[in-house]
């Protein structure tokens, strides 16, 4: 998969049109062919989780740090995104980077306090950070309508052409969404991303190599706020509609599942987790699963966890990472500055 | 021999009988709620009501039949909107119920507008709802007319000074905002307006906060959880402060799990199972044998809805569309449901009668107008 690795080079090459290929001719052909408007919707919402997944999968794969609000900073791109098509009848060619920016410098400002945070209190902490921004889309009625939740009309305007119909919508969202992850693999398949995974590894030994992991740290969180907020422009102009409810914790939660279920570490793996959680659940409804559906999801998690501690095609064992966040809350930090959880 | 002869006989009949049949034709109708999740209870619920609904119809003989497909949503709006796209791919679906949430039913209405598909929830009560477009209706009545009421009922029995709290949702915005416009209106004072998030475990501070202020009375927004929560803090406190609420928290659970904190709490209802009206009586002995229980107000506006378009359908048949179904819906007139008479207005908004009632020694009184 890796761009990086000289012998490689040719087969990802060949992958990568196949890729492209899949997703911009195959894909809308059979979608076509198929003629159902149901389709291009769980596409759109595969890729829309698959972005978010991407972004999720610099931060908590990539560089190890179990982000638990992730939904928050696609709720702030959302909420971005309808309040600037409505209040200021912005296109969206307007509202997504803008949304990206916004959610990129909520993400920022956060990131600043608690990068100082070490493993499971990071975690905690961003906990906490999304319930907040949660709370604050839910309860700040002036600027977010509050549970009433935003109300777009000609949600998917580009200038003056309308893009709202499922195929051409579909477009837009492919196009958005490569684009996002192909900047996402650039990042994580470099210098830079190896010196994040040397973070997820082992950060002390990276700040004794002259790694400076807090920059790193608010640099990554603050990039995956940014293609978050770009998920939640998507979600905004596809459905028409936001409210609270679509950016709470369970939302935080799925986008872990998928994160961990592909793999940690893996950007193909975060990308088909998007596409099995989003899939999964509406393939059972085509075949009438009823009400095992979440049974029949919740065991794939589970045993993927259980036989494949890995994920499906990952490079960090999500049990491993995990049993050494914990660890950590109880080891003394080294440089015995802080105590527990300050480093 | 003899055998033979009648099989023939029969299998004669049956070759005669089958093209009626066939000719017979079915209309299928979507209906999307949660029958998973938070809110599954709900969801099954309304699932159980339009099974007794389409029980009834089919027995009484119409010329055509009617099936309905039920889609979980998990009041999820992801999944309301793909539901949505799946309703209106099925050309054989000439119309929809649900969601349940305001959220998750404005979401998938925005796929229905498009699409040209007349959409009826039987609860979604945000007040931007039917403005989509032509294609949503509803069949609960909102807080644009229960609010008022409660206003000028409150004020009636004298009181002046009163608090306000609701639940902090779409709902629970219009709950304040409706009866405290139509009060002050009246001249009334409110002393304190106090949001909660759903499923508050605390209401003592809130309580403290407003006994403080010495209201006359608290008008109250929320569902039979946070109601019996609520109703039993109050008595623990000792605070004797009159409640009003309204009919969202018409439950029987509400007083299974306050008991007797329940008692003397006044609310304004559509429906109330002990009303002796043949229909009304009919659903709840239906419901009883389905449930074991009680129906309390949600499952009997599902109901309603269900046979509500139904009723369209019926008008519409036999050039059942998409576009009929909507039109002979918003031409519904004084339907004589469980939750009273119900009219669409031009803004295909219901038009119900309310009832007033009170709990007393644990069931639901009406009071008399």
């Amino acid at each position: 998969m890796s761009a990086s690795e000289r012998p490689g080079k040719g087969l990802s090459r060949l992958l990568t049109l196949a890729i492209l290929i899949a997703v911009f001719a195959l894909a809308p052909a059979a979608l076509y062919l198929a003629g159902r408007s149901y389709l291009y919707q769980v596409a759109n919402l595969i890729m829309i989780f698959a972005l978010l997944s991407a972004s999720m999968h610099l931060v908590t794969g990539v560089a190890g740090l179990l982000q638990l609000g992730h939904a928050a900073f696609y709720g702030v791109g959302a909420y971005t995104a309808a309040l600037l098509a409505t209040r200021f009848g912005l296109p969206f060619p307007a509202t997504m980077p803008l949304a990206g920016l916004a959610a990129a410098l909520v993400a920022f400002l956060v990131a600043l306090p608690t990068m100082r945070l070490v493993s499971i209190y990071f975690a905690v902490a961003t906990l906490g950070i999304g319930q907040m921004l949660y709370l604050i889309m839910l309860n700040w009625v002036d600027v977010t309508k509050g549970p009433n939740g935003i109300l777009l009309f000609n949600a998917l305007r580009i200038f003056n052409f309308d893009a709202s119909k499922p195929a051409i919508a579909y477009y837009v969202v492919a196009v958005v969404t490569v684009v996002s992850i192909l900047v996402i693999h650039r990042l994580s398949h470099s210098y830079y991303g190896n010196a994040l995974r040397a973070l997820r590894e082992d950060d002390q030994c990276a700040e004794a190599m002259g790694v400076e992991t807090v920059r790193l740290k608010i640099q990554s969180f603050t990039i995956s706020g940014f293609f978050a907020g770009v998920a939640g422009a998507l979600w905004a102009h596809t459905a028409g509609y936001v409210s609270p409810a679509d950016f709470s914790f369970t939302v935080s939660i799925l986008i872990l599942s998928m994160v961990v279920l592909g793999g940690l570490g893996s950007l193909p793996g975060a990308i088909v987790g998007a596409v099995i959680l989003i899939g999964l659940p509406e393939l059972l409804r085509e075949f009438k699963a009823g009400d095992y559906r979440n049974l029949i999801i919740g065991l794939v998690l589970f045993s993927v966890i259980l036989f494949l501690p890995r994920g499906l095609i990952g490079e960090a064992s999500a049990l491993d990472l995990m049993r050494r966040q914990f660890a950590g809350a109880w080891r003394r930090a080294p440089d015995r500055r802080g105590g527990m959880g300050w480093r | 021999m003899h055998t033979r002869r009648s099989l023939v006989i029969l299998a004669g009949a049956l070759a005669l009988a089958a093209p009626a049949f066939a000719q017979q034709p079915t209309y299928r109708i979507g209906y999307q709620l949660p029958l998973t999740g938070n809110t599954a209870q709900y969801g099954q619920d309304f699932k159980n009501a339009a099974e007794i609904a389409l029980e009834r119809f089919g027995k009484a003989g119409k010329p055509f039949k009617v099936e309905i497909v039920f889609e979980d949503s998990r009041s999820d709006a992801k999944e309301g909107v793909a539901i949505a796209r799946k309703f209106v791919d099925d050309k054989t679906i000439v119309g929809v119920l649900g969601d349940f949430t305001s959220g998750v039913s404005m979401a998938a209405a925005q796929v229905y507008k498009d699409a040209g598909m007349p959409q009826l929830s039987q609860t979604a009560s945000h007040p931007d709802f039917v403005k989509i477009s032509k294609w949503q209706f509803r069949n609960i009545t909102t807080q644009a007319q229960e609010g008022p009421l409660n206003a000028d009922w409150m004020w009636s029995q004298g009181y002046r000074k009163v608090a306000v709290i609701a639940e902090q949702s779409d709902w629970g915005q219009t709950v304040v905002s409706y009866f405290v416009d139509a009060f002050k209106a009246k001249g009334g004072q409110v002393t304190v307006s106090e949001m909660f998030n759903r499923g508050l475990a605390d209401f003592r501070p809130i309580i403290t906060k407003i006994a403080r202020e010495r209201p006359d009375a608290i008008y109250t927004g929320f569902f039979y959880e946070d109601g019996a929560q609520f109703l039993k803090q109050m008595k623990q406190l000792g605070a004797t402060i009159p409640v009003h609420s309204t009919s969202a928290a018409y439950n029987q659970q509400l007083i299974a799990l306050a008991g007797a904190d329940a008692d003397g709490m006044k609310l304004t209802a559509t429906f109330l199972p002990n009303n002796p009206a043949a229909n009304v009586q009919e659903f709840v002995s239906a419901w009883k044998a389905r449930t074991n229980q009680e129906p309390g107000q949600f499952p009997a506006q599902a109901y309603d809805a269900v046979n509500i378009m139904l009723a369209a359908l019926e008008r519409a048949h036999p050039n059942v569309t998409r576009e009929s179904l909507r039109d002979q819906l918003a031409a519904t007139k004084e339907f004589p449901g469980v939750t009273g008479a119900t009219t669409f207005d031009a803004n295909r908004e219901p038009a119900k009668q309310l009832m007033r009632a009170q709990v007393k020694g644990g069931v639901f009184a009406p009071i008399a107008n």
